[in-house]
This record gives C-alpha cells, sequence and structure tokens, in this order.
C-alpha cells in the first residue's frame, strides 16, 4: 500500500468539499465537547463523593436558650442530650461545638466572602452537636429520636443537602450527554453525507481504479481516512474547546466555591485525563460511519 | 485465452436477453472486431470479460480465471490482467498526461520506482514523448486517446478491450489509433475491439465477430464489416 498516495487523495478529498467537511467537524466537535463535558461533571461528583465520604455529619442544632447560656454543654437539657447521642447505636463520636466556635467556623469557610462575613452575627450561629456515624444511612435514626426534644431547634442532614446538590450535578452530566448524543446523531448523518458526496464527485476516479484492478482497500481507504482525519481534528477542536472554556468562563464563576472547599477545581489534567476517551470516541464513530456508508450506500 | 461456453445474460429490467447462448473462443494473441448494432450485446460482451456482471448462465474464462465463478476478492487481479480503452478516453482532468498513467499503477500498488521507469517508456510508445507535463483538455482527441491506451497498457496486460475507441475521432486519427493498436497487438496482447467504423473493420481484415439480438450471427477469420459489401 502506497501511503503517500492514500495521503493526497484524502487531502484532496476533503479541500474538495470544504464546506461539508467544516459542518462534519463543528458537529463532531460540538458533540465530543458536551461528551467531555459530561465527563467532566462526573469526576468532579466522585471527587467531591470522595472528598466528602467520611466527613458527612449529622448536626443537632441546639436551641437559642441553650446556645446563649450553655458554653460547654455542663446544664441540662444539653448534657442529657449528648449522653442520649453518644449511647445511640452507630454514633461514632459526637463533638459539642458552642456559639462561639460555630462562628469560628463559619468564618473559615466563608472567609472568601468578607460582605457575606459583615452580615453576619454570632447570635444567628446556634450551639450544634455535629455527631459522626459508622454508617452514614442511619442519620433517619438520629434525625426522629432528637428532632423535637426540648433543647433541640432542629437536626441538620448533610447528606441530604449533598444528595440534592449530587442530583443538580447528576441532572447537569445527564443534559450535556443527551446532547452529546443528539449531536453526536447529527455528526454520523454528516459523516455518511459526506462521505457519499465525496465519492459521488469522484466516481470517475473510482471507476479507473475498479477499472485497472485497484482493491477494495485502496478505492474505500481514502473514503474512510477523510472520515476519521475529520472526527480527529473535530476531537482536537473539543479539546480546545474545554480548556478555553475552563480558562475563560468555568474558573471565574466557580472560583469562589473551589477557593473555600465546597466543591473541588476542575483542573488540566482532568481534561487531559478525559481527553483520550474523546479522541477513541471521535475514531471509533466516525470508522465505523465510514465503512458501513461505504458497504451500504456507495457501489465502489 | 478468452472463452465464452454458452453464455446468456438477461438484465431485470428487461425480458428480452442480452445476449443468448453465446460460444467464442479467443486465442492468445488475436486480434478481433466486434460489430453489431446498437443493443446488440457487444457492450455486455464486453463486460462479462471485466466481471462488470455476472452471466445468468454460461461460463465465461479469461486466461486463467473463471470469471463468472471467482471470488469477488480476486476481481481486481482479472482486472489487472485487462486493459480498458473507452469511445470517451476517461482521463483525469486535474492530472496531466505522466499522472493518468501513473495513477493507473499507484492505485495497484507498484513501487514508485517502478512507475517512474515505465510511465516514460509507454508514453513512447504511444508516442506521447514530450507531452507528459500537459492536462487532457491541452491535447487533441487523438493525443487523449493515445494517454487512454497508454493507461491501459502501461501494466502489460494480457487482454485490451477497447470499447468503440475510435467512436470520437475523425477517419485520419482513427487510423493513427489503429496502428497503435495493432502495435501493441503484435507485442502479444490480445486486442478485442467493439466497433461501429466500417471503414477501420474493412481495411484491417482481421476475425469478425458479430452480434445481432444477443447471438453471434457471423464469426470470420478474416471478415469485413458487412457481408457482401
Amino acid at each position: 500500500m502506497r501511503t503517500s498516495f492514500v495521503f493526497s487523495e484524502v487531502v484532496t478529498g476533503l479541500r474538495r468539499n470544504v464546506t461539508m467537511t467544516i459542518a462534519m467537524i463543528l458537529t463532531t466537535a460540538i458533540s465530543l465537547g458536551l461528551l467531555g463535558g459530561g465527563l467532566l461533571v462526573v469526576r468532579m461528583v466522585d471527587k467531591m463523593q470522595a472528598n466528602y465520604a467520611g466527613k458527612l455529619e449529622v448536626s443537632v442544632l441546639l436551641t437559642n436558650d441553650v446556645s446563649a447560656n450553655d458554653k460547654d454543654c455542663t446544664q441540662q437539657p444539653c448534657a442529657g442530650l449528648r449522653s442520649n447521642l453518644e449511647a445511640t447505636s452507630g454514633v461514632e463520636s459526637v463533638v459539642y461545638q458552642n456559639r462561639d466556635e460555630g462562628f469560628e467556623r463559619f468564618k473559615r469557610i466563608f472567609e472568601a466572602q468578607p460582605e457575606l462575613l459583615k452580615l453576619a452575627r454570632p447570635e444567628a450561629i446556634p450551639a450544634t452537636f455535629r455527631i459522626k456515624l459508622t454508617d452514614p444511612d442511619r442519620t433517619d435514626v438520629i434525625k426522629k429520636a432528637f428532632e423535637g426534644k426540648p433543647g433541640v431547634k432542629g437536626v441538620d442532614d448533610q447528606g441530604k443537602f449533598l444528595e440534592r446538590f449530587f442530583e443538580g450535578l447528576n441532572g447537569l452530566r445527564d443534559v450535556a450527554l443527551i446532547l452529546a448524543l443528539i449531536q453526536a446523531f447529527a455528526a454520523l448523518l454528516l459523516i455518511s453525507n459526506t462521505i457519499q458526496v465525496s465519492a459521488f464527485t469522484r466516481r470517475v476516479e473510482v471507476g479507473i481504479m475498479r477499472l485497472v484492478g485497484a482493491t477494495r482497500w485502496y478505492t474505500q481507504l481514502p473514503f474512510l481516512i477523510e472520515a476519521v482525519v475529520a472526527g480527529i481534528i473535530g476531537a482536537v477542536s473539543a479539546v480546545a474547546g474545554l480548556v478555553l472554556f475552563k480558562a475563560f468562563f468555568l474558573d471565574r464563576i466557580t472560583r469562589n466555591l473551589t477557593e473555600s472547599g465546597i466543591i473541588p477545581p476542575i483542573g488540566y489534567l482532568d481534561i487531559l485525563i478525559v481527553s483520550p476517551w474523546l479522541f477513541l470516541v471521535a475514531i471509533v464513530i466516525s470508522a465505523t460511519t465510514g465503512y458501513v456508508t461505504l458497504r451500504l450506500y456507495v457501489r465502489l | 485465452m478468452i472463452r465464452l461456453e454458452h453464455v446468456s445474460k438477461v438484465y431485470k429490467t428487461s425480458t428480452r436477453p442480452a445476449l443468448d447462448d453465446v460460444s467464442v473462443e479467443v486465442d492468445k494473441g488475436e486480434f478481433v472486431f466486434l460489430i453489431g448494432p446498437s443493443g446488440s450485446g457487444k457492450s455486455t460482451f464486453l463486460r462479462l470479460l471485466l466481471r462488470e456482471e455476472v452471466p445468468t448462465r454460461g461460463r465465461v474464462y479469461v486466461s486463467n480465471f473463471d470469471v463468472a465463478k471467482m471470488s469477488r476478492r480476486r476481481v481486481p487481479r482479472l482486472r489487472q490482467s485487462i486493459g480498458c480503452v473507452f469511445q470517451d478516453f476517461r482521463l483525469l482532468p486535474t492530472k496531466t498526461v505522466a499522472e493518468n498513467v501513473a495513477f493507473a499503477l499507484e492505485v495497484i500498488g507498484k513501487p514508485r520506482n517502478t512507475i517512474v521507469k515505465v510511465v516514460p517508456e509507454v508514453l513512447q510508445l504511444v508516442g506521447l514523448d514530450g507531452k507528459e507535463d500537459r492536462f487532457p483538455t491541452e491535447l487533441s482527441g487523438g493525443e487523449q486517446q493515445r494517454v487512454a491506451i497508454a493507461r491501459a497498457f502501461v501494466n502489460r496486460p494480457l487482454v485490451l478491450i477497447a470499447d468503440e475507441p475510435t467512436g470520437n475521432l475523425d477517419p485520419d486519427t482513427s487510423q493513427d489509433i489503429m496502428l497503435l493498436l495493432e502495435r501493441i497487438n503484435r507485442t502479444g496482447t490480445t486486442v478485442i475491439m467493439a466497433t461501429h467504423d466500417h471503414g477501420i473493420v474493412d481495411s484491417m481484415r482481421r476475425r469478425v465477430v458479430e452480434l445481432a439480438y444477443g447471438k453471434v450471427v457471423r464469426d470470420d477469420a478474416r471478415g469485413v464489416y458487412g457481408v457482401g459489401r
């Protein structure tokens, strides 16, 4: 097989259908970009789950009365609640955090937002039991047992909040993946169409090739490579798009959240890890579409 | 070299067979005219040899290929041993004379050094030396047909099939093309030429196979175009 010959045929083919080629590359790029975005969200959720695993707590918030008057949890009802909590099965540890400590913690979490800190008063922060569970699924038991007891203002389950947050992220991921799928379908049709047009514009060449006894590989490979090259250019553009999206958009809007450690930052490394998949998908899809099109629709 | 045994070909779109129980044998190195009116089956005859069509009945042999029965994978090998020339030349307008000829070798995977050696040789044989870098549009009809012949012959085929090669050319130019085909025939290549050109058939006095309504109606060793002319 003369590679130089096949390569020059590919270049001519792509140049001859330049508008179709551009459409094909753009659609592929958008599809792969969305797929990449979806994969990045998956990575982010995984990281967050790893971050929070073992750190999840149930907080029992105490009433204002207790918060104001019982700094060390030595009086009732605080002391009684504590011993009750410690006696509950599945509880690993119970830490009492009084109002001042709670306010310090609040300041640490939101140090990136001075406006918020200016508004906050220690009086708004209740004294709290922070409870670690051996089994994170047992939060409901604590909630049922302690909600409404004297001195308890409420039971706050971080797990529930995070669950909702993950649901939001997973929804985002699903939307990205569905859009990617629709775009991929459009890309597939475009690839198929481009190959058919390409085969039609080169029917004289292909006719001669068949006549002088060129093998199927020789007549079809240029079309196939054409599709794959366009797919790879699409994947390159998609990766570039993700990098630009991160640098100029994502980093700005999520700076506060990532700096305060609430959500893990998406790094260039994450994009680097995701991109081989995009290339793989691009190559597999364009090659199979090309092959099937040549088999079904193009008589070469 | 070429043998058709009781070959019939019926196209799906037609009730009348394009070829009807045709048996013809052509020896190595023969020069055969295939004549007959339009629709008599000449083109089908040639397409069967190239395995562009498969016969409905009968067997077709070219060299040692059992053409009707061979697998698709082997078809390229068959076609590499047959050269083809057409009325409409079928040259690639974006390629030069030399590139058009080289194309036929490139696409069957011949190495570069072979190509640069044989292309000038065959261009000299057909009398086109010095015009290697011209484009087909810059050539006369006769010259374009020479390029097509060079392309058909460059791989030294066993058989050269010519489908009305002089159909678009004036009589003088046609004579030149016939001289060229004769020269190629003298190298041992079997030539099968479908034509309507009385003058050429009559002056060459070669074997004539005449088809009418898909049947062989005449097979003369040294024939003329029309009987009793």
